[in-house]
């Protein structure tokens, strides 16, 4: 049959990486992305040692350097990010893990948007650092501050990526559902879920590095512990190294923390159309 | 496969509301259909043919008359009907057999009987050797064999063909028709195909429906009487000849 000879080529190879050869130039191309932060780090020792700033405003390069090695042997950074990844840990988990039920339910039935629509999006307009003042005077400093904000900070993205990616899976795929008389269930593992996964993971990643936000600022305002908290430390101290090496590490746990969410996500999607 | 069941289609009658205004879609369409029988209904774009096999598969239950299948109310899709679209709609995160085989999850088979008819469905239209293939990675045509198989493999009495043929290029039209008549002829199913294409139709069917537009009505119904499906042969000609000046009147 020549069908099948035309078809054999289309059948793609499912691991084109594994035959990837590492050119000179293909490994070149991977370090293009490390060119910016290179030229900052240079500006920056350049501008430290022209003493462009006061040492005390603008410490060079290798200073902070030591300064995070200290506070890795001392211990503090550790310690500070157990804390905050602690507390990322709970709230997102409560407040993604909602956000996915009520984005799920606000997009598949018109009851609950009728209901809930209004409400959400007025709520979803006030930021989540706009709760602190009032969520202070009800938690205190306690840890149930920190959970109750971040958990609002991951929930409102998550309900809104969502709810849209439900509502926007094709109607000629929920046609065929109809035609094919598709059970509850199926219809939900075999459609909704992987029609939503790109979008919800995008809202997902969102909602990450807003708690993520929320969290280094509730702690630089009304903690005793943590990322956040080490920084202002550092500032009353008018170490700003300290502050520094704060910033890097937010930067750095933040960005692994996305890169891993893109990776969950490209794992699920095993099927996407590779060419 | 149930048997000698006949559709009727007694007065239907739709409209749209398009900005307030009733727009007609369909006025007073009555046909029937017996099984075995390949109908092909051809007209030009907004004669409502496509609005008739919505009706007919369940997708829309908002029209006046009636559509009787076996003698009994149509309600709804159901698993004496299955449609094929003009674009596949496969699911592009299953496989092909995944995708046949969701065809059947309202079924309450065994799983082994499930697999066998995935199996056979899959042979029926050539695409054996592609069980694990993903749409993204069969071409066009495959994609809408898949689609016939799935539709198929619910074993319907009828089955409703929305331009399956209209996206693909010629060569793999011309294969895909001999595939269809090759399983119309092993199945015995009925089935309605809307199709622009006035010689496809000729060759295709036992009967053509011509519908005219606006708003969308039977003109006229011409039964092929071939002695054989040969494009070139003078009866076909005429034939075609016939359907397209009905299809200009």
């Amino acid at each position: 049959m020549n069908v099948r000879s035309v078809a054999v080529d289309r059948v793609v190879d499912r691991f084109p990486a594994v035959r990837r050869i590492w050119t000179a130039r293909a490994v070149g191309h991977r370090l293009l992305p490390l060119a910016i932060p290179l030229i900052v780090l240079i500006a920056w020792q350049c501008a430290a040692s022209l003493r462009l700033l006061p040492v005390q405003i603008l410490p060079p390069p290798l200073l902070v350097a030591t300064t995070a090695i200290d506070l890795i042997r001392g211990g503090e950074i550790v310690d500070g990010l157990r804390v905050s990844l602690w507390r990322i840990g709970i709230g997102f988990a409560i407040g993604a893990g909602s956000g996915l039920v009520l984005g799920a339910l606000l997009g598949l039935s018109r009851t609950v948007e009728a209901y809930c629509g209004l409400t959400f999006r007025l709520l979803a307009q006030i930021p989540s650092l706009g709760w602190l003042p009032i969520l202070l005077l009800i938690f205190g400093l306690d840890e149930t501050l920190k959970f109750v904000l971040i958990a609002k900070a991951s929930f409102v993205p998550t309900v809104i990526a969502t709810s849209e990616s439900v509502k926007q899976i094709p109607a000629p795929f929920r046609e065929v559902a109809r035609v094919l008389q598709l059970p509850a269930r199926s219809y939900l593992r075999r459609l909704v879920l992987p029609a939503t996964i790109p979008g919800i993971f995008s809202g997902l990643r969102t909602a990450l590095s807003h708690a993520w936000i929320a969290l280094i600022v509730v702690e630089m305002l009304a903690a005793t512990e943590g990322v956040g908290y080490t920084m202002v430390w550092g500032r009353t101290l008018f170490q700003i190294d300290i502050v520094i090496v704060g910033m890097v590490v937010i930067g750095l746990i933040g960005l692994a923390m996305d890169t891993g969410l893109a990776r969950i996500e490209q794992r699920l999607q095993h099927w996407e159309a590779r060419p | 496969m149930t048997e000698f069941t006949e559709l009727a289609i007694r007065h239907v009658t739709k409209s749209y509301v398009v900005d307030e205004t009733p727009l007609p879609v369909l006025q007073d369409v009555s046909l029937s259909v017996l099984p075995g029988e390949f109908v092909s209904i051809v007209g030009a774009s907004g004669c409502g043919k496509s609005t008739l096999l919505r009706l007919i598969v369940g997708l829309d239950d908002v029209y006046r008359g009636e559509i009787l299948l076996g003698g009994t109310q149509v309600s709804g899709p159901g698993a004496d009907r299955g449609i094929v679209f003009q674009d596949h709609r496969l699911f592009p995160w299953l496989t092909l057999t995944e995708n046949i085989t969701l065809a059947l999850d309202a079924f309450p088979l065994p799983a082994e009987e499930k697999a066998q008819r995935v199996r056979d469905a899959i042979a029926l239209v050539g695409l054996s050797g592609f069980e694990r293939a993903r749409p993204a990675q069969l071409s066009g045509g495959m994609a809408q064999r898949a689609a016939i198989a799935r539709a198929l493999v619910r074993r319907p009495a009828i089955l409703l063909l929305d331009e399956p043929l209209g996206a693909l290029d010629s060569l793999n039209r011309t294969r895909l028709q001999d595939a269809l008549l090759d399983i119309w002829e092993a199945q015995r199913t009925t089935v309605i195909m809307v199709t622009h294409d006035v010689e496809e139709a000729v060759y295709l069917s036992t009967r053509i429906v011509v519908m005219e537009p606006r708003p969308g009505r039977i003109r006229s119904v011409i039964p092929v009487e071939l002695a054989a499906r040969d494009r070139a042969a003078p009866d076909f000609v005429a034939l075609k000849q016939r359907v397209l000046a009905d299809l200009r009147h």
